[in-house]
């Protein structure tokens, strides 16, 4: 009976010296991430940037003098398990900003976000969630889905040297996020010359894609878009080649990365990826410090971009401590306050405004050669007014 | 003072009542004096909790309705609710007030519910529950394409309830609104069950053809069963969309038909009280894992990670243990637990 006493009491000993460590001077952030849902295989490395940029962050001396905590939940991509973990975040663990991930939990949480003042960088890059009109504390830090598909269109067609219009399609998921960057693409190829061909609906889930690229192989587009995730564009880059489809792919954020070499093989050959961050090695400032932070294990660009979407945050946080105090209306004023900064070279600088919380226009090209993401260039588009959240 | 020694009733009517003694009557008189006292003073994560369980066990009643009692499998009972969702900020879009647009989404998803049983008149089993995943996979079709009215990919933002000028806006507010309309369902499912239409669906479960000897027509109780789930999935699907303020056509996919087939199952198949244990234990079940990952992590590092990656897969292992040592359900427990106590501790 005495070591139960004991042992209960050093148990109760050990939940206040948690609580006592837990109440010191911290910046408690939330992370929404999916680990083991659908979105797994790309969530897991943007979550490891993210906590690897804070673990960094307070190997500095934290930002502002205090130390960022950052409680990290897995709703594994279930819009009602992201909205209890919010309210959990809101109500045990106050934090002061969230650090999302996908379209299902941060479309979910944007009118809540909204109410309880708590600035949100994810990584669900829909056009819509630039406008602060219906998302006043949404941010993220790549071109959305529109701007990047206008990029790629604006790159291809700078370069193109024969007479004719050059012909473009689109093959996407009849999902919202294959959905939603087609009108604008459509739209500016038309207003670029291009001539668009043709459009087919190839699933997240596909295993096979022959009937859609057989009808698109006879209207010989020149360029053909791939929305959709690694494994979708791998089957569809397979199929193109077994067809004999002559045809420059060009995919979205998701759907070409380092993985695809491995699903696709020589079939990825030539394609582009259009990325928001660096990938592992390239020569800019930052990368020394991943590469520390890893011990050179390489890592996907969505590490990267988890990293820079950490750092972006954190000089929202050191800005808003500056000017004051740091809470979540401080932050998000502190962010739209942004000019051009460079998160160390691994994104694009980065600008935010009242108005306007777009970004950048930029985005990085990158060509599949002899298996690996070579950088092709980068494309800035003007900030029109009129794209805003379309 | 002489107590009853068990239950004993000298007339039907006594004996169909939902809360048979006076010891029940007060103990459920007390539980929710308890809810509704005790609920102020938790966090918001609680209430939030317990506001997304008052809806799981509307829409787990609704399909307990159709599937544990008439025997209809309905694997499109998450778009029932997308349906639900979507009429009701439709409606409240074009101005009608919540307490009109929640009924009324029930009784746009009851149209759309009955005219996807129609194919139950000739269909049954493994056939039915492939009909009705058609339903799933045509309706989410219709969220993500009619773009006028769901907002298509980009999905729809709800405002919060407001009757009369009072708005809903708080997780504790909203848990009173859950509750109170949690309670009518779950008491107006309970007497369907017990009335004629609770008799036709059992009929129809338990063998079809003497149901038809008997003087039950099929189609009709069928597709009253399809109409009443609907309904009730419907407003269900309301409460969701105005709880979260933002609703997107992928909330309402096969995954969210399946979470409430195994919520009846898991509470059990044709039980009222099982269905509302169902929702409160799959609410509650990634909650559970997830606190365990996070104060296994503190002390086991590494632990959290392993935790995490197996919740999907304890989500499949509990429905495995239950079907294998609990057929019946959290329901059957309860009554084990309830004969226990009554006798204890003379059990014999």
């Amino acid at each position: 009976m005495k070591r139960i006493v004991t042992a209960f009491a050093l148990c109760l000993a050990a939940l206040c010296l948690s609580v006592a460590a837990m109440a010191q001077d911290e910046i408690r952030l939330g992370v929404l991430s999916d680990l083991t849902g659908p979105t797994g295989d790309v969530g897991v490395p943007y979550a490891e940037g993210i906590k690897d940029a804070a673990a960094y962050l307070n190997g500095q001396g934290g930002v502002a003098g205090k130390k960022i905590a950052l409680v990290q939940v897995d709703y594994a991509y279930n819009a009602q398990q992201a909205l209890s973990a919010y309210k959990k975040f809101i109500a045990q663990d106050k934090i002061v900003a969230l650090l999302g991930w996908g379209t299902q939990d941060t479309e979910a949480l944007t009118k809540f976000v909204g109410k309880d003042e708590i600035p949100t960088i994810s990584a669900s890059y829909s056009a819509h969630l630039t406008d602060p009109k219906s998302a006043p504390y949404n941010f993220f830090i790549a071109a959305d889905y529109s701007t990047q598909m206008r990029a790629a269109l604006k790159f291809f067609k700078d370069r193109w040297k024969e007479g004719r219009a050059p012909k473009v399609a689109f093959v996407y998921p009849d999902a919202p996020y294959g959905l939603a960057p087609i009108p604008a693409g459509k739209a500016y190829a038309t207003e670029l010359g291009y001539e668009v061909v043709g459009e087919e609906n190839v699933g997240l889930k596909a295993m096979d894609a022959t009937a859609e690229l057989l009808r698109l192989q006879k209207l010989e587009p020149d360029y053909t878009w791939i929305g959709g995730t690694t494994q979708s564009t791998a089957v569809i880059m397979k199929d193109a080649q077994k067809l004999g489809m002559k045809t420059v792919f060009f995919t979205n954020i998701w759907g070409s990365d380092e993985n695809l070499v491995k699903l696709a093989g020589n079939a990825a050959e030539g394609s582009y990826s259009l990325q928001a961050a660096v990938i592992y090695g390239q020569d800019v400032p930052g990368m020394k410090i991943i590469e520390k932070q890893t011990g050179g294990k390489p890592q996907m660009t969505h590490y990267i971009r988890g990293f820079a979407s950490m750092l972006v945050m954190a000089e929202g946080i050191r800005k808003a401590a500056a000017a004051g105090e740091i809470t979540g209306p401080a932050i998000k004023t502190a962010l739209e306050s942004l000019r051009d900064y460079d998160p160390m070279g691994l994104t694009p600088a980065i600008s935010f405004f009242p108005d306007d919380h777009r970004p950048n226009m930029a985005v990085f090209l990158y060509k599949i050669e002899g298996g690996k993401l070579t950088p092709a260039g980068t494309e800035t588009l003007e900030r029109k007014a009129e794209w805003l959240g379309k | 003072m002489h107590g009853q020694c068990g239950l004993f009733f000298t007339s039907y009517a006594r004996e169909a009542q939902i809360f048979q003694s006076r010891f029940q009557k007060t103990a459920m008189a007390l539980f929710f004096a308890a809810l509704v006292g005790v609920v102020p003073f938790l966090n918001t994560y609680h209430v939030s909790v317990l506001c997304l369980i008052n809806i799981a066990v509307v829409g787990a009643v609704a399909l307990n309705i159709l599937t544990g009692r008439c025997g209809q499998i309905s694997l499109g009972h998450g778009a029932f609710l997308g349906v639900g969702a979507y009429a009701s900020a439709a409606l409240t879009g074009m101005g009608l007030p919540f307490v009109l647009a929640m009924p009324a989404a029930g009784l746009v998803t009851a149209c759309v519910g009955m005219i996807f049983g129609l194919p139950s008149l000739r269909l049954k089993g493994i056939y039915l529950a492939i009909a009705t995943l058609a339903a799933q996979l045509i309706l989410e079709y219709v969220f993500l394409h009619l773009d006028a009215v769901t907002g298509g990919s980009n999905g729809l933002s709800v405002d919060p309830p407001s009757i009369a000028g009072f708005a809903f806006d708080s997780d504790l507010k909203m848990f009173y609104l859950t509750l109170g309309v949690a309670t009518l369902a779950v008491l107006g499912a309970a007497n369907l069950m017990r009335t004629r239409p609770g008799r036709a669906f059992t009929a129809i479960r338990d063998h079809y053809l003497s149901a038809e000897i008997v003087g039950v027509n099929l189609f009709a109780w069928k597709l009253a069963a399809f109409g009443m789930s609907s309904f009730l999935a419907g407003v269900a699907g309301s409460l969701w969309a105005h709880y979260t303020m933002y609703i997107t056509p992928e909330q309402f996919n096969i995954g969210l038909s399946v979470g409430y087939l195994a919520m009846i199952i898991i509470g059990g198949m044709g039980s009222v009280l099982g269905s509302v244990f169902g929702a409160v234990f799959l609410t509650l079940l990634p909650e559970a894992i997830n606190f365990a990952a996070q104060h296994a992590g503190q002390t086991f590092a590494g632990v959290a990670d392993y935790l995490l990656a197996m919740k999907a897969g304890v989500f499949g292992l509990v429905l495995v243990l239950f079907l294998i040592f609990e057929p019946e359900g959290l329901a059957r427990r309860w009554r084990l637990i309830k004969a226990y106590w009554k006798l204890y501790p003379f059990a014999y």
